[in-house]
């Protein structure tokens, strides 16, 4: 029993105190905030992208925003989603019934389009974080 | 039972992830330098292009035929394997990782599993999450396994799996795999199974056993073993350590120039180096070697290679690419002859544990020991090669032609996709 006690002291801390008194801190240290984590569930699925244009800045979604797409989610109605559509790439608002389904911008100068069966459609994943740089929010204004 | 998962037209289905528009367009993926065309879409199957082309002998078809042409991204590749991968040993960590797009999953242990059912999850997991398309052939032996892949990707399309649960279905695939397709067999031993009238894998595995050793010696009794639903290939869990490490690359463009070829050689053998340190080995030995373009006829041609052994074992930078200029300096020939490849090969790879120190050796290497370790760290927090030799340079003299190479999507925050919304 005293000798898992001697090793659990040694390993909380990995620096040594010469003299004085060793750090009251030292029971409670706990591993900083890694974001990785936080904002990553699943990384072997999550890849990261960034965007150009206005369609979604009322989803807070500037120019040069960084978006976590995460491909392992299900797409449901109205999440934001990364979406192939005829071979080009969009993010959009999905919307979507047992009947139809739509791609919706957040941003009222852009027409909300409305996936038919002519149309090449797939989701490519679910935008689970957007990463924005205060300076790129002024066209938010 | 074993399962064999294989990505489908890997490098292409790579590029393609992040091009989606060329779905159902030609691509193909051209070798290092830009050479021959390693990887090709069905689309690009089907218009006749065939492994191993040169590119160019095949412009004007590619032209013709709009076919999208890639280097090599191996950087994207790689990540792309890896996710592959870790996905896979979710399922089942009892894994073996064969090559950048196959693994072989070790079923043995899952008796009340429905198989073709945990194949078909699998698959559709996969092409999910990170958007590789695969095939799975589920089978009692690795070599089974490995057709029921091919039978799944010929007969069975559209389920990308094929489970070859029991007699019946095995002779199904059997009869089906011609034997040039059956894994480890040879041109020759083919050309000698033909000529005995022996067309299939079904045929094969009616031999009799005396036959087979007589004929195929022990390989062939192994693999006709195999064929009979008799594992008898060995699992190789954790990748054997290499006994030889070689890294070598064409020239982007060919030269005569001692300087430009000092350069690649250093680069080469920088890299051995941090391999050999990366898996912990050491080499005895180091092998330089250079070659002129044989292709070209009109130039005077000129090949050598040279080894030296080291005084001590090492895997420190400065001392392999020491050995490999000294190597170089030897067998290199100026003037007409125009140099295509290069490369270094270091020998006799053991771990660094088991060294043994000579006695006549002065050089105290503590000192180059802890610089290697701050650079590889530096290197591995700044990027590769932030620190390095002054011999091995920045401008990079004798890049590789990669005219038509995509972005690090996955691994570069400067490269990633970037989206028009």
């Amino acid at each position: 029993m005293k000798e898992i006690l001697t090793e659990t002291a040694i390993s909380s801390f990995d620096f040594k105190v010469p003299a004085g008194f060793p750090s009251p801190a030292a029971d409670y240290s706990e591993e900083r905030i890694d974001l990785n984590k936080t904002l990553i569930k699943h990384p072997l699925s999550t890849f990261l992208i960034e965007c150009e244009g206005t369609s979604m800045v009322n989803a807070f979604i500037p120019p040069k925003a960084k978006l976590l797409i995460d491909r392992s989610i299900t797409p449901k109605n109205g999440d934001i989603v990364l979406a192939v559509l005829n071979g080009e790439f969009t993010v959009k608002y999905l919307k979507k019934n047992d009947f139809k389904c739509w791609l919706i911008p957040a941003n009222k100068k852009y027409k909300e389009i409305e996936i038919t069966q002519e149309m090449e459609f797939t989701v490519w994943g679910v935008v689970t974080s957007v990463i924005i740089n205060p300076n790129d929010t002024k066209c938010m204004l | 039972m074993y399962a064999l998962i294989d990505c489908n037209n890997f490098y292409a289905s790579c590029e393609r992830l992040f091009q989606p528009k060329l779905n159902h367009k030609p691509v193909v993926v051209l070798s290092n330098n830009d050479g021959c065309v390693i990887a090709r879409s069905d689309e690009a199957k089907a218009l006749g292009i065939v492994m191993g082309t040169p590119a160019y002998m095949s412009e004007d078809l590619f032209k013709k035929n709009d076919v999208h042409v890639f280097s090599s991204n191996y950087t994207l590749y790689g990540d792309l394997s890896e996710r592959v991968m870790k996905t896979l040993s979710e399922f089942i960590p009892k894994m073996e990782v064969y090559s950048i797009d196959e693994a072989f999953l070790d079923m043995s242990e899952l008796y009340y599993t429905d198989l073709l059912e945990l194949g078909i999850k699998i698959r559709k997991t996969v092409i999910q999450n990170v958007g590789i398309p695969v095939s799975i052939g589920i089978a009692p032996t690795k070599t089974l396994a490995k057709m029921a892949n091919r039978y799944a990707k010929k007969k069975y399309k559209d389920v990308g799996v094929f489970y070859a649960a029991d007699e019946r279905l095995i002779n199904e695939m059997l009869a089906f795999t011609e034997v040039e397709d059956i894994w480890g067999i040879g041109r020759q031993y083919a050309v000698l199974l033909r000529n005995n009238g022996i067309n299939t894998a079904k045929d094969v595995a009616d031999l009799p056993p005396d036959w087979v050793r007589r004929n195929l010696s022990v390989v062939g009794l192994r693999m006709w073993n195999e064929l009979r639903g008799v594992p008898s290939i060995e699992w190789e869990f954790v990748p054997g350590r290499k006994k030889n490490i070689c890294t070598s690359r064409s020239l982007g463009s060919l030269s005569n120039n001692y300087s430009i070829i000092k350069e690649a050689i250093s680069n080469h053998a920088a890299r051995c180096a941090l391999k050999l340190r990366n898996e912990g080995s050491v080499c005895q030995a180091v092998n330089v070697f250079i070659s002129t373009n044989p292709h070209k006829v009109e130039h005077k041609q000129y090949s050598h290679s040279i080894t030296l052994q080291c005084e001590t074992a090492t895997n420190l930078t400065k001392e392999i690419i020491g050995y490999a200029l000294k190597g170089l300096q030897i067998i290199f020939k100026k003037n007409d002859y125009f140099y295509m490849k290069c490369g270094v090969i270091v020998y006799n790879v053991i771990p660094e544990t088991e060294v043994q120190i000579n006695m006549f050796d002065t050089t105290n290497r503590t000192k180059d020991k802890t610089l290697a370790k701050v650079m590889d760290k530096v290197n591995n927090l700044m990027g590769k090669d932030t620190i390095r030799m002054a011999v091995q340079r920045f401008d990079r003299r004798y890049k590789l032609r990669a005219e038509h190479l995509s972005k690090k999507y996955t691994t570069n925050i400067n490269e990633i996709l970037k989206v028009k919304i």
